[in-house]
């Protein structure tokens, strides 16, 4: 019951600012949403609450038969398990946090902005809906129904070019990893007869050893249908080769970025897998594919934000960067850290997202860093927060950060296998280029001299209460969430508190052998990251002329950074020009002369015999008659011939 | 002898004289009166056909049954429909005599009799009262010069007609021995088929009943025909002949040729297959809108076929349905077409229909529904006729007539909804007249018909199973 | 043996001027064969025991229709070469077409037989006991009753149609008006006088008819107008 308020409240709070928006105005709509998502996220939390102290038991709740087609049968249920509720309680509470800033955010936008808030209200249903789907249809629902809300919160200023380029993109690089999920969701009714998750985990032992014969190879079909639902996940979560459509899509509001684009949708991708582990569990070779492609995007995406002038690109890469590491845990089999450091994550990350929205609401709409410096006495509430922020980003002990990326990394040094072993490695550069740029964002932004614009200057402000609020507390929970849920998502007892929700083949998490790691190595992605934070020190504040020198001593490599190695321009010449052709062919040829051409070449056809036939039509009564004999004569052979 | 199961045709008979000689001894204008009165038979006739119980008699010339119930009411209601939409229109083109609905009266007669008929005899009988009474009708308008030609025509290609009925009626007589449908019906049982004079016989049998429902290739009459009659006569010409034509061959064929229906289906296959696609295809190039109908009545006739050349109890079926719907779909765009007047003159190209939306919303919402109708857009009642005859064409494996009558209803759809295009997109024209009150009320009753069918179809069809029952017995 | 010659001369004839007919330049020259063709057709009727068809076949074809034919054709300006052209023109077309209509009744020759069962429900031969006449009569009246009343209302169509059609108001035409005839007093008629023995015209002059309209009943033109003296 907790769980379905949690879920449709939201959507009755779109329902009411999207419907009533115009004739009630901003106010009547920002307080309808908003006292929703309170609703929902004090219920989420409570359905959280209930279940981990064991009070609840997890349990589906139906609500009506969605498709009944043959044997093909949907329902619409809630699935109330850990991983559900846990995801309910984050991804209500941040909306509910986000929901509350953006009243702040938004307060200077000329336009009415009530659509903005059923948008996003809508969103939070979507996800919702998304994390408690019974079956994986329903999850593909929300899936579909927050790719759609992304596209409109991103392209929310719907005026500004790059704002609906931006949102194209991301619609289309989802399209291209959704076809891929959905050719998973058909082999997973084609193989197992139904959708419901509960029945195709029951049956994942039984299909172990089924094959499809393609080409002459040997595909295990639960191989196949684990790497399709991965590529689908790379998508939402916009893993190394389909990341391209997350940093544009910073073009939309900043309060999108911190809840669509760092704490709940692109998450969407490590819940599914964390959501299919008892079948990828059985999938070790898409569990590999998983950890390298999640290490790879660690370390690739880290390298980027490195290079960024733009306060928000460099904090999408590195959010990139963090969903590659929740997918490297998932990979080596740490579905639950993998979680772990989603909600950690989703705190801190929100949190950035939300201070550097709070910067660029103070320097009037100012994102490139070149043109920031010296903030942090004008504002010192948001570098306070950006400061915990960015200390939990980069792992620095006792904070959330710490608690859940050294769980992955020593999950994956203790995991045997070269796989695992590449993703510890990607996984520690990628945690010293983390504190590196974390503190070149905070050095560039509110230390050195002001490089802004004078009347930019002058108007530097603290937000009001309505943003520094969401971000005091989320700073709070960045600070604290790590260390207190340290020991019940993860660790010893981690199977009593997720139960049958997260599952993994016995002796493969690698838990046990976590903890077999002991001294120094325990400790290198700490130093690690301090290592980093001091290069950032001295690059920004020490000597300060080391960056434009190596900037021009490896201008290649700057270059190829600054470029994001080139992903967009490569796939510019592969696929958007290729497609452009395609697409050019197939309107001259296929629709011009085919499509359109066959059908007029028929009307034509039509109109041209018409007129011969209406010359048939003389007036005379003698060819009347002679057609009526001549009729006549006919039937009369066809009759003697043909009976 | 049972002489009262014909007393609807009787009755009908003696009230048509009894209105004759009423009109000839008033000494006012008797048309109206006569008018009413001719409603009135008609309505006294429909009661009694519906209380007249099954049975044959006159030393079996004449049988009563569901289906000829069914085929009669429905006749009866498309010539009292044509009758109401005279009204106004012989009023005002001065040809307002008390004879019209005399002869209108005993066309129905006629038709009546064709579709009780179980004899040849009484088949040939019953076609020439209704013919000769439309030929002089479709001459009403003596003065106007396209009236008489008109007439002339039919009657000149339906005394051809009826030569080859005769011809053939006596080939089928002289081979088989006989001219009742029962007896006919067991001789031609025998086994080895029919001999090529019987086969001949019937194929010219065929030819003259074809003639009647104006399908191809014996339906040159027709454009011709609609165009020149007076409108209240197009529109009688094209209900009421057409459902008893085509009740008289589907009894026929169906009856005494039923045992022959394999040899028999290709001809008709044959024939309404011609029917669809010139309908579909001639009607494209015409402006007149009364000529337009005249096509699409032909396009009709070749649906209507297609249950036929099914041949079997859901094609007949289907085709009583359509005929069913066919009327008063005909009828109703009919009462438009007589509402095209302005400032008291006539007119009938469909381009004067110019934004008719604008002047008179109402009439361009019944002419849309009953061209949609026509074009066989669900939910109009058109579609269900459509939907029943290619149901059973599928049924019975005949996919050739399924798909060309699906293609020739997408042309269909082209010149209907080209009309409705002229009428709600095109710059308005000058208004239309008034409309009369009478006309009005058709168009409406028709239309409350047409899209309200799918509501109360399920009467109609199970009155129209009932009678294909009947001939398949 | 007589009758064989007999049919086969009168056929041949009826062929020929059926022939004739349609061939005959001259429309007055076809009407002429018709009724040539409908004497022999009742001549082949007489043949076959079936004198009441032969007679009414004279009668009505002969004696009406034929005759109206003649009328017509006599009263119409056709312009025959006109005609001729068309006819030439067409003839080709018409004669393949032909041709394949008499190929295929040839055909019906070639099946020649009767359905099993015909023989046995072909009506029963003329009545030897009666007369053709009364036993058509028999069979009209009573078992085709119905046809018979039917072919009744068709002529009675007809003849509606015929009125209707073609007849005409005029302001000019005289009728009869019954209800006036039957209210006419003698005295409105008659001049009762007294003619002095010997007199002729000249000396009481000539009496006119009243003026058409005259309004009955009015009390007027008791006497009729004296003719004004010439």
């Amino acid at each position: 019951m907790l769980t379905a308020i949690a879920v449709f409240f939201p959507l009755l709070g779109a329902a009411l600012a999207g419907l009533l928006g115009r004739p009630a105005g901003d106010r009547a709509s920002q307080v309808v949403s908003i006292l929703c998502m309170v609703i929902a996220s004090a219920a989420g939390i409570a359905a959280a609450v209930l279940l981990g102290i064991g009070a609840t038991e997890p349990g589906t709740i139906e609500i009506t038969n969605w498709i009944s087609a043959g044997t093909f049968r949907v329902s619409w249920a809630l699935r109330n398990d850990t991983l559900s509720a846990v995801m309910v309680a984050m991804v209500s509470t941040v909306s509910m946090l986000i929901h509350v800033y953006s009243v702040g955010y938004m307060a200077h936008e000329d336009r009415p902005c009530w659509r903005f808030f059923s948008y996003i209200s809508l969103f939070s249903f979507a996800m919702l809906m998304l994390v408690t789907a019974d079956n994986i249809l329903q999850l593909f629902f929300g899936w579909e129904g927050v790719g759609l809300m992304s596209y409109l919160l991103i392209g929310y200023w719907y005026y500004k070019p790059a704002a609906n380029a931006a949102a194209i993109k991301a619609f289309v690089v989802n399209r291209v990893a959704d076809l891929f999920f959905t050719v998973g969701i058909a082999l997973l009714f084609f193989q197992f007869g139904t959708l419901s998750f509960s029945d195709i985990f029951a049956a994942v032992p039984s299909h172990a050893a089924h094959h499809y014969e393609l080409f002459g190879a040997s595909l295990p079909v639960l191989e196949v249908i684990g790497v399709l639902l991965f590529i689908g996940a790379m998508g939402k979560s916009a893993q190394l080769f389909l990341h391209t459509w997350l940093p544009d899509a910073m073009e939309g509001p900043t309060p999108i970025s911190a809840l669509i684009h760092a704490a709940t949708m692109v998450t969407a991708g490590v819940f599914l897998v964390a959501r299919m582990s008892p079948l990828m569990e059985y999938a070790p070779i898409a569990l590999s594919v998983v950890a390298v492609i999640g290490g790879s995007t660690s370390f690739f995406a880290a390298t980027i934000a490195c290079a960024q002038d733009d306060i928000k690109k460099v904090i999408a890469y590195s959010t990139c960067s963090q969903l590659g590491y929740m997918f490297a845990a998932a990979g080596v089999g740490a579905f639950d850290i993998s979680i772990f450091h989603l909600i950690t994550h989703a705190f801190f990350k929100s949190l950035l997202f939300l201070g550097a929205g709070s910067v660029i609401h103070a320097m009037s709409g100012e994102q490139d860093m070149r043109r920031m410096g010296g903030l942090w006495n004008k504002i010192p509430i948001t570098y306070s927060v950006m400061w915990v922020g960015f200390l939990a980003l980069a792992g620095i002990p006792f904070f959330s950060g710490f608690y859940s990326k050294d769980a992955i990394l020593d999950a994956a040094l203790g995991t045997p296998g070269g796989v695992a072993f590449y993703a510890y490695i990607t996984g520690v550069a990628a945690a010293f280029l983390t504190a590196f740029y974390s503190w070149r964002v905070l050095f560039m932004t509110f230390h050195g001299t002001s490089r802004a614009e004078p009347h930019v200057q002058e108007h530097v402000h603290e937000s009001p209460a309505v943003m520094t609020v969401p971000l005091i507390l989320l700073a709070v929970g960045s600070a604290i969430v790590g260390y207190s849920l340290d020991g019940t998502f993860i660790g010893l007892h981690w199977q009593s508190f997720w139960g049958a929700s997260i599952v993994t083949l016995p002796g493969s998490n690698p838990f046990t052998h976590m903890e077999s790691i002991h001294g120094v190595v325990k400790w290198i992605p700490t130093l690690v990251g301090l290592a980093g934070l001091a290069t950032a020190l001295l690059f920004y504040i020490l000597v300060p002329w080391i960056p434009g020198w190596l900037a021009t001593r490896f201008r290649p490599i700057h270059v190829f950074l600054v470029k994001k190695w080139y992903f967009d321009e490569i796939y510019d010449a592969i696929f958007v020009r290729g497609a452009l052709a395609l697409a050019r062919l197939l309107w001259k040829v296929g629709d011009v002369a085919v499509i359109d051409g066959v059908p007029n070449g028929i009307a034509t056809l039509t109109t041209d015999s018409s007129g011969e036939v209406v010359k048939l039509q003389t007036g005379s009564v003698a060819q009347y008659a002679f057609a009526m004999v001549l009729g006549v004569v006919i039937l009369v052979a066809v009759f003697l011939l043909f009976r | 002898m049972n002489w009262q199961i014909a007393l609807p045709e009787i009755v009908l008979a003696l009230s048509g004289m009894a209105i004759l000689l009423f009109g000839v001894l008033y000494r006012r204008d008797a048309s109206v009166p006569c008018n009413m009165l001719t409603l009135g038979a008609f309505l006294v006739a429909a009661f009694l056909v519906l209380s007249t119980p099954d049975g044959s008699g006159y030393g079996d010339l004449f049988v009563v049954d569901a289906f000829s119930r069914f085929v009669k009411i429905l006749i009866l209601a498309g010539a009292a429909l044509a009758l109401m939409l005279s009204f106004d229109y012989n009023r005002h083109e001065g040809i307002a005599r008390f004879e019209f609905p005399v002869l209108i009266l005993f066309a129905v007669v006629g038709m009546m009799t064709m579709v009780s008929a179980a004899n040849l005899m009484t088949l040939y009988l019953g076609l020439e009262l209704q013919l000769i009474s439309l030929y002089v009708v479709t001459a009403f308008n003596r003065t106007a010069i396209r009236s008489s030609e008109a007439a002339l025509k039919y009657f000149v290609l339906g005394a051809l007609a009826s030569g080859l009925l005769l011809y053939g009626i006596s080939l089928v007589y002289g081979f088989a021995g006989s001219t009742s449908f029962a007896a006919l019906a067991s001789a031609l049982n025998a086994p080895g088929g029919a001999s090529p004079g019987l086969v001949v016989g019937i194929v010219f049998v065929i030819a003259g009943l074809v003639f009647e429902v104006s399908a191809v290739p014996f339906h040159m009459w027709t454009p011709d025909v609609y165009e020149g009659a007076p409108t209240p006569v197009t529109v009688f010409i094209g209900t009421a002949p057409k459902v008893a034509g085509m009740a008289l061959l589907l009894r026929t064929l169906s009856t005494p040729f039923g045992h022959l229906s394999l040899d028999w289906r290709l001809l008709i296959e044959l024939v309404s297959l011609g029917s669809m696609i010139l309908g579909a295809l001639a009607a494209i190039g015409q402006t007149n809108f009364k000529r337009l109908m005249a096509y699409s009545a032909i396009g009709h006739m070749g649906y209507t076929l297609i249950g036929l050349a099914a041949g079997t109890e859901a094609g007949l079926r289907g085709a009583l349905i359509y005929l069913v719907v066919y009327v008063f779909m005909n009828v109703g765009i009919f009462a438009g077409i007589i509402a095209m007047r302005r400032h008291g003159r006539v007119f009938e190209q469909i381009s004067d229909l110019a934004g008719l939306a604008r002047t008179d919303p109402a009439l361009a919402l019944a002419f849309a529904v009953f061209l949609f109708s026509m074009a066989g857009i669900p939910p109009l009642a058109g579609f269900f006729g459509k939907l029943y005859v290619f149901l059973a064409a599928v049924q019975a494996g005949m996919w050739t007539l399924a798909i060309i009558g699906v293609l020739t209803s997408v042309v269909g759809a082209y010149y209907y909804i080209r009309i409705v295009k002229v009428m709600f997109m095109d710059a308005p024209a000058p208004a239309i007249d008034q409309r009369p009150a009478m006309v009005s009320f058709v168009a409406a009753a028709t239309g409350l018909f047409t899209v309200f069918f799918v509501l109360f179809s399920a009467p109609i069809v199970a009155a129209a199973q009932a009678a294909a029952q009947v001939l398949f017995g | 043996m007589i009758a064989t010659i007999g049919f086969y001369v009168f056929a041949v004839i009826l062929l020929a001027s059926a022939t004739m007919v349609v061939t005959a330049r001259n429309p007055v020259h076809s009407v002429l064969f018709l009724i040539l063709a409908f004497f022999n057709a009742a001549a082949l009727f007489l043949i076959a025991g079936a004198e009441f068809l032969a007679m009414i076949l004279i009668i009505v074809y002969v004696g009406a229709v034929a005759v109206l034919f003649l009328f017509v054709v006599m009263m119409l300006d056709v312009n025959f070469a006109e005609l001729r052209e068309g006819v030439q023109r067409y003839a080709p077309v018409g004669l393949v077409v032909g041709l394949i209509l008499l190929f295929e009744l040839g055909l019906v020759l070639t099946g020649w037989h009767f359905a099993p069962s015909a023989a046995e429900i072909r009506m029963s031969p003329t009545p030897t006991a009666l007369s053709n006449t009364a036993a058509l009569g028999n069979v009209l009246y009573t078992r085709y009753i119905f046809l018979f009343q039917l072919a009744g209302l068709i002529l009675l169509v007809a003849m509606i149609g015929a009125i209707v059609l073609t007849h005409r108001e005029r302001g000019t035409a005289r009728r009869q008006r019954i209800g006036r005839q039957n209210a006419r007093q003698p005295e409105e008629t008659l001049a009762m006088l007294n003619v002095a023995l010997g007199a002729g015209i000249d000396e009481i002059g000539i009496l006119r008819p009243l003026p058409d309209p005259a309004p009955v009943g009015a009390e007027s033109h008791a006497l009729p107008h004296a003719a004004e003296p010439h």
